[in-house]
């Protein structure tokens, strides 16, 4: 059984977290946890990591033990420095906390890359994780702002983004809210909702890691998807219904971009993939999977092909690294920009006082 | 009666002379009459004729209105309000003998309508009056209780005065026969002696009981007589009315309160009130308990007597009952008491129950399940409280 540790930090990761949480308990009601029991596939630790301690209370599927703040800190105001100065004083707390829960063979941090203190913490706790863990894995799953959210949460995505594959970690998957932003109309529900596709994604993921079934995917063969391309991907997710059970189309319906948490175009721009389904028996038709998963090959260097058997209409997980990222190099592109910009306005503002004081520079107070 | 309305009157005279009382418009003034003066007031003269009697304080008074509407002799009795032409509520005028001097004077009081203006005495011119050689026979007839109550007894007083200067002979009274709301108990008819000298005067009495209420008239008396020269003369009383309430009973009401049901093998309490709503007192109160069905529930002190409960008043006690067996019982409490003559009965239950025995383990059956998934909802609260 595989050992998993999932961190959510930052408000964006907590909340997250918080999403897996409630779908560990079956996602259906708020009250699922007074009556109902948490069914993660594996050994699964939570933690909930956040400077701002508001943000924590909010929190409502995760128990309190899990929900670890980092003190003397009331959110970092996105400011990176600050957060990253925050890390280092608590750097001892945090990991104890997280050691105390024993030993981990997969860790997954979930955060914003926009925010303050998940974007700095994270690659900080990522090279942590690595130094005293000696066989983990660990793949960040990164939040990318709303556009237009402002210039500092672009400028903190582009440098996150970068640390984050600077360091040491089996990779990246991607989840963006803008591309997922037509999900629901208000930010709440947006929020919620992009919430809740990575829970069900990264806890389906989990399942199938671990499950003991023949011909399925591993721990290794995740880790080799994830060094393609890269090494940064994402998910696709689709779930057949009585309607239309058919496998085929689940397994293309996974790869349309409704359902995938990145904008690509998964046929051309894959590097690496992986393909998991579950399902009753009947529905699994091997001649069907076989020919969809030789079209997404012909354009991927290589898919891993997993089959869970389970009562079910099939339920059909892709994950894959990207060959190319166009959208990430507009991030950029616009985060520079919104630097520069914010570096003219500041000089600007600067000389503008300096003028103002220079009508004063040889006079005196005069009572 | 006569009673209160001398205590009214005396108050009345302490207080003030001169009635202040404006509501209903009726005022009054004293005079001290001798024989023969009179009181003027609008068209009304009242005219002290004569002192009949000084111990027995009757007065003879005449009442005439101008026009011949009114000209009515009567004899009053001291203390005793008279009204003429409807008395002075109504319109006419009430006269109240309210002192009596000697055989010659005494005071009146005329209450009349303030509207009428005020009163005037008019003194006798000397001589032009008096009792002549001539007997003039005064009766009067008397209740000695005008709202007695069906079943109490009221004495009737027949009074003959010669107020004339003659002897009066052959007197006869012709009382009514008996009314019919009455019974005659003793002393009818009235014996009254069959001559008297002027100034003497006689009385009968006799005793009736009321049997059936209502208002009853009250007829007049007649006396005939004669004078010395066997001429016959006839003189009549005031007729009166007479209110006959009806017969004053006592009427107990009887409450039963119990405290609730009574679980199995226990005790339990019930309060009983008596109260008299009658009239009159309750005597030699009675209760008596049946409890149906019988065995099943003890009851201690339900049975009960008291000597007598006044009207208005009210009695109560509190029995214990012990449940023997469960299910539900009546109790039926039948309360006997007298008015004097008859017995009375009355009957008040109530129905109490004795409860199962509760076995204890089918509340935990409920129990037990309610606090374990209480304490779960607890433990999970605590769990994700931060
Ligand atoms: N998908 C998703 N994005 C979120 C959520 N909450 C915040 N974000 C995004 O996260 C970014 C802000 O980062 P946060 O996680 O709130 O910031 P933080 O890490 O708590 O840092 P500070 O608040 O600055 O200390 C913005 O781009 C938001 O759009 C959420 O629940 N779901
Ligand atoms: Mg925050």
């Amino acid at each position: 059984m595989l050992n998993v540790l999932m961190l959510g930090v930052g408000q964006c990761g907590n909340r997250i977290l918080d999403a897996i949480n409630k779908e560990a308990f079956g996602g259906a009601s708020r009250l699922s946890k007074y009556y109902s029991r948490q069914k993660f596939p594996s050994r699964v630790e939570t933690i909930a990591i956040n400077t701002a301690i508001n943000d924590l209370k909010e929190l409502r599927f995760t128990t309190a033990k899990d929900r670890l703040h980092v003190p003397n800190l009331h959110g970092v105001g996105a400011n990176r420095n600050v957060g990253k100065q925050g890390f280092w004083d608590n750097r001892e707390m945090i990991m104890e906390e997280i050691e105390k829960r024993g030993d981990f063979d997969v860790a997954f941090v979930m955060t914003s890359t926009s925010g303050g203190t998940g974007s700095s913490f994270s690659p900080l706790l990522i090279h942590e994780l690595k130094e005293r863990y000696k066989n983990i894995s660990v793949i960040p799953i990164a939040v990318l702002p709303f556009r237009e959210e402002g210039s500092i949460y672009l400028q903190n995505a582009a440098f996150s983004l970068r640390e984050l594959m600077e360091v040491d970690a089996e990779g990246l998957i991607l989840a963006d809210n803008q591309y997922l932003k037509r999900c629901s109309g208000d930010i709440a529900t947006a929020y919620d909702k992009i919430n809740t596709m990575i829970a069900q994604r990264t806890l389906f993921l989990i399942e199938s890691l671990d499950s003991e079934m023949l011909s399925v995917t591993d721990l290794g063969d995740f880790k080799t998807v994830m060094s393609g391309g890269l090494r940064m991907g994402t998910m696709g997710f689709s779930q057949a219904d009585r309607k239309n059970p058919s496998v085929k189309s689940a397994i293309q319906n996974s790869l349309k971009p409704g359902s995938l948490l990145y904008p690509a175009n998964v046929y051309d721009e894959a590097a690496r993939a992986m393909v998991i389904i579950q399902g009753s028996r009947e529905y699994l038709d091997v001649d069907e999977i076989t020919k969809e998963i030789e079209k997404l090959c012909a354009g991927a260097g290589h898919v891993f092909k997993g089959l869970v058997i389970k009562k079910g209409y099939p339920k059909v997980l892709t994950l894959f690294t990207l060959a190319s990222v166009p959208e990430i190099e507009t991030l950029y592109a616009q985060a520079a920009r919104a630097i520069h910009e914010e570096k003219d306005r500041k000089q600007r503002a600067k000389k503008q006082l300096s003028d103002a004081f220079a009508h004063i520079e040889d006079l005196e107070e005069i009572y | 009666m006569r009673l209160t309305y001398l205590m009214v009157l005396i108050v009345v005279i302490l207080t003030s002379s001169q009635a202040k009382d404006s509501n209903n418009e009726v005022t009054f003034s004293d005079f001290t009459l001798y024989t023969g003066d009179s009181v003027e007031i609008a068209s009304y003269t009242i005219q002290l004729v004569e002192v009949q009697s000084v111990r027995d304080g009757i007065v003879v008074i005449r009442a005439t209105k101008s026009g011949g509407a009114l000209d009515e002799q009567r004899a009053l009795l001291q203390n005793n309000a008279n009204s003429f032409d409807g008395g002075s509520e109504n319109g006419g005028l009430t006269v109240t003998i309210t002192d009596i001097f000697d055989d010659q004077s005494a005071k009146v009081r005329v209450e009349y309508p303030k509207d009428m203006g005020i009163p005037r005495k008019q003194t006798a011119e000397s001589g032009s009056k008096g009792p002549g050689s001539q007997p003039v026979l005064a009766v009067e007839k008397s209740f000695d209780n005008d709202n007695p109550s069906v079943g109490s007894e009221v004495k009737v007083t027949v009074m003959v005065k010669n107020i004339g200067g003659g002897l009066a002979e052959d007197i006869v009274v012709d009382d009514q026969p008996p009314l019919a709301n009455f019974v005659y108990i003793a002393g009818y008819p009235p014996k009254i002696k069959s001559q008297l000298d002027p100034g003497e005067s006689d009385s009968a009495i006799y005793v009736i009981d009321a049997v059936k209420e209502g208002t009853v008239k009250v007829p007049p008396i007649e006396v005939r007589y004669s004078d010395s020269k066997k001429n016959t003369k006839s003189n009549e009383s005031a007729p009166f009315n007479v209110v006959i309430a009806p017969k004053s009973m006592p009427d107990l009401d009887i409450k039963l309160n119990p405290s609730g049901s009574i679980p199995l093998g226990q005790a339990g309490r019930l309060n009983v009130s008596l109260y008299n709503s009658g009239k009159a007192t309750a005597y030699k109160v009675e209760i008596k308990s049946e409890i149906e069905p019988s065995g099943g529930l003890d009851a201690t002190d339900l049975d009960k007597s008291y000597f007598e409960i006044d009207p208005g008043a009210m009695e109560s006690y509190s029995a214990e009952l012990t449940g023997r067996s469960s299910g539900e019982y009546t109790v039926n409490l039948k309360v006997s008491y007298q008015d004097g003559n008859d017995v009375l009965l009355k009957e008040g239950s109530t129905t109490i129950v004795v409860l199962e025995r509760e076995y204890k383990y089918l509340y935990y059956l409920l129990i037990l399940p309610l606090l374990a998934v209480s304490a779960w909802l607890i433990k999970r609260y605590k769990e994700y409280k931060y």
